[in-house]
């Protein structure tokens, strides 16, 4: 007998509007349609009518969490339109302040997971620590989030010794942290039991759905804008891509927790290798006719930019593709097949940002078609007890 | 005397209900590191609710987007009374940088009438906390 | 392979098929072809160089004629392939066939310029409001939008 279920615009765990309609059969979801458009703000439009500055602080609001990912591929693309290099020192600050973003992101993430899993107390310890990052984040730029911090042609401002000194400090402090979790990870076997499994999204299908970011890594796929298409200075900086072999929502986890310890690497050699010298250079007014396609790697997956110009002051077309909207197919392969009490967590373990795809889950009984609303947290409580009835499963393979 | 009663039982723990409408998630990350041990909201009795009908208090980001105008009019009626709303960040004052995009309304005042403003974009955890102290002020 | 090398070999591969070929800047291709070409032009990309990954597709209103561009994402570079449609008659066959993740992107276009892409498993708009009217396709440049006049409660409107 089949369910339609709606998980509707309001819901308690995301913390985003979005609709998403499943069909369900007993417990089992049989397919699953998703409803775009509650954020849906015409910034595309938008941002015909203001000008190259302007732009800026537009592109930053496209998402609160990753705000610096579309500051800084937008201002990539503008900088090669309008043929000015920032100088070194800007550079690397505003990729410092990239791998600062990607380690708040992550953290933040694993404290939703774990909020999804039933682990709150989880939650309580990564976010506290996500507050270490945010300070340092707060005395580079001024504000804990939307640090504006990326102008046309460098950064607007500069770190002095005693902050450098401070954000070392704070990394080592995070990094003996970030090994504790890693320790939780691996070693209990109540948390890797609810994740693995969960959510899986073979090699095939992750290329036929264009996954990208920690989902398509998770999945085998080595893909890194960051190593496929280095910009700035990522040619010289030592990282590797993290990749796990088990497609499943464990794979995202240690996915995601490994590129933590691969951000603590690049800030260290950011710090250390800071070259001295003006933060930016003056740009233009103007850019002359021509057009650019920017990427860029942030937290979620891959951040492209399309940018044309029409040698005035405003832009002719701005086209923005979030990852997050890249993601959406390869969910609804994710979710076939799964368990209604899952799909909490196989939702966040995308990283849903859905004000950057901008762009409600409705379970329908296909024989009757009554519909029933079911909140997200009742699913959550479904879920943690389907999982009390289940067996631990006990040798599960942690890939390391 | 019963009157001094309920004062004091509504003051003590508002239950507020968190209404995303349409934002880009700032203020909404920053409305729940509210809850985290450094700023720590439940100290004030304030729990974070699931559903409408279990709040007294609906905290509202973002703009408003013309898709979630009708549903945020029908979370609000089902709402019960007596109930009062925060609208948080500079998009829910007046729409913040998205002023004159074709899908979107403007302010939430447009839409449900609001009891505090808290500025800022995105406001600080300590500034939630204020507008929420406040509130309790006026009842 | 370097850009140069990948620009020789599609020339190889699909002959007079490419109208134009350019790489304005380091890692960036941009070729230009037919619509009617399209389908085979993207399936040779595909078996032959590999590129499964469409990173998105952006849509242009360039006066007479909308301007399609498929950004394609490669290890390392990227490759674009443009076609143009007239205003009058737009439409464009769907890649869905080759590349399923195409679909959210071809919806898009749908809902933004008013193009009819052929062939869609799921036609349906993505982004735009239960109540939009139709007819309506922000991103032409012709369309304008007129704010209603707020409304200030309890003070000067």
């Amino acid at each position: 007998m089949k369910f339609q279920i709606p998980i509707g615009p309001q819901h308690p765990a995301l913390k985003e509007p979005i609709s998403l309609r499943m069909t369900v059969e007993g417990e089992v979801i049989k397919g699953v349609d998703i409803r775009l458009g509650y954020n849906h703000r015409g910034m595309e439009k938008l941002a015909e009518e203001k000008s190259w500055i302007q732009n800026i602080y537009l592109t930053e609001r496209i998402c609160g969490i990753c705000s610096h990912s579309h500051s800084t591929c937008y201002v990539q693309g503008v900088e090669k339109l309008m043929e000015i290099e920032p100088p070194r020192r800007g550079l690397y600050l505003r990729y410092l302040v990239s791998e600062l973003e990607r380690i708040h992101s992550h953290l933040l993430w694993l404290g939703v997971a774990g909020h999804e899993a039933g682990f709150d107390s989880f939650f309580m310890y990564t976010w506290r620590d996500r507050e270490v990052v945010m300070d340092l984040l707060e005395m580079i730029s001024g504000n804990r989030v939307h640090y504006a911090i990326n102008t046309l042609g460098g950064v607007r401002r500069d770190i002095d010794e005693a902050q450098r000194q401070k954000i070392l400090d704070g990394v080592a402090v995070l990094r003996a942290r970030s090994e504790y979790y890693f320790k939780i990870g691996a070693n209990e076997p109540t948390f890797v039991g609810r994740l693995a499994g969960v959510g899986p999204l073979t090699k095939q299908e992750a290329i036929d759905n264009c996954a990208v970011g920690p989902v398509a890594r998770a999945s085998g796929i080595a893909r890194d804008v960051r190593k496929d298409d280095p910009h700035a200075f990522y040619d010289e900086a030592p990282f590797d891509v993290c990749t796990a072999d088990s497609c499943d929502v464990l794979g995202r986890t240690v996915v995601r927790i490994k590129e933590l310890f691969e951000c603590y690497r690049i800030i260290e050699f950011i710090l250390k290798n800071l070259p001295a010298g003006p933060v930016a250079v003056r740009a233009p007014r103007r850019a002359k006719p021509n057009e650019v396609v920017s990427r860029y790697e942030a937290p979620r997956g891959e951040n492209i930019h399309y940018i044309v110009s029409n040698g005035t002051e405003k832009p002719e077309r701005l086209k923005v593709r979030a990852p997050t909207l890249a993601n959406y197919p390869a969910t609804v392969v994710m979710l076939r097949q799964g368990f209604i009490a899952d799909i909490p967590l196989i939702f966040a373990a995308i990283d849903p940002c859905i004000c950057c795809a901008e762009r409600t889950v409705e379970l329908v009984n296909a024989r009757s078609g009554e519909e029933k609303t079911v909140r997200f947290s009742e699913l959550r409580r479904l879920a943690d007890e389907r999982f009390k009835r289940q067996t631990v499963k006990r040798n599960v393979e942690w890939p390391l | 005397m019963l009157k001094k009663l309920t004062r004091w039982s509504r003051i003590k723990s508002p239950w507020i209900l968190h209404l995303n409408s349409g934002a880009c998630n700032a203020c909404d990350i920053e409305i729940v590191a509210a809850l985290t041990p450094r700023f720590d909201v439940e100290r004030f009795g304030v729990l974070l609710k699931a559903t409408p009908r279990h709040a007294d208090v609906i905290i509202s980001t973002g703009p408003v987007t013309r898709q979630l105008r009708n549903r945020i009019i029908r979370i609000y009626e089902q709402t019960p009374d007596p109930k009062f709303v925060i609208a948080v960040g500079a998009c829910a004052m007046s729409g913040c940088v998205y002023r004159g995009a074709y899908n979107i309304l403007g302010g939430l005042d447009q839409v449900i009438p609001v009891d505090v403003y808290v500025p800022g974009c995105p406001a600080r955890p300590d500034a939630i906390l204020d507008g929420v102290v406040k509130l309790l002020g006026k009842l | 392979m370097t850009d140069a090398e990948k620009i020789e070999k599609i020339k190889r591969l699909l002959g007079d098929k490419i109208l134009e070929a350019s790489n304005p800047a380091v890692r960036r291709v941009f070729l230009t072809v037919a619509v009617k070409d399209l389908v085979a032009v993207v399936e040779t990309l595909k078996k032959e160089l590999g590129l499964w990954f469409i990173c998105t597709v952006s849509g242009l209103d360039k006066g007479d004629a909308y301007e399609i561009i498929y950004h394609f994402g490669d290890t390392p570079g990227n490759v674009n392939v443009r076609t143009r449609i007239p205003k009058s008659d737009p439409h464009l066959p769907s890649l869905c066939a080759i590349i399923p993740g195409n679909i959210l992107y071809e919806r898009e276009l749908q809902d933004m310029f008013g193009i009819v892409v052929d062939g869609l498993p799921d036609p349906r708009p993505l982004l735009m409001p239960d109540d939009w009217p139709a007819g309506q396709y922000p991103l032409r440049k012709d369309w304008k939008f007129d704010r209603p006049q707020e409304i200030i409660p309890g003070g000067k409107s």
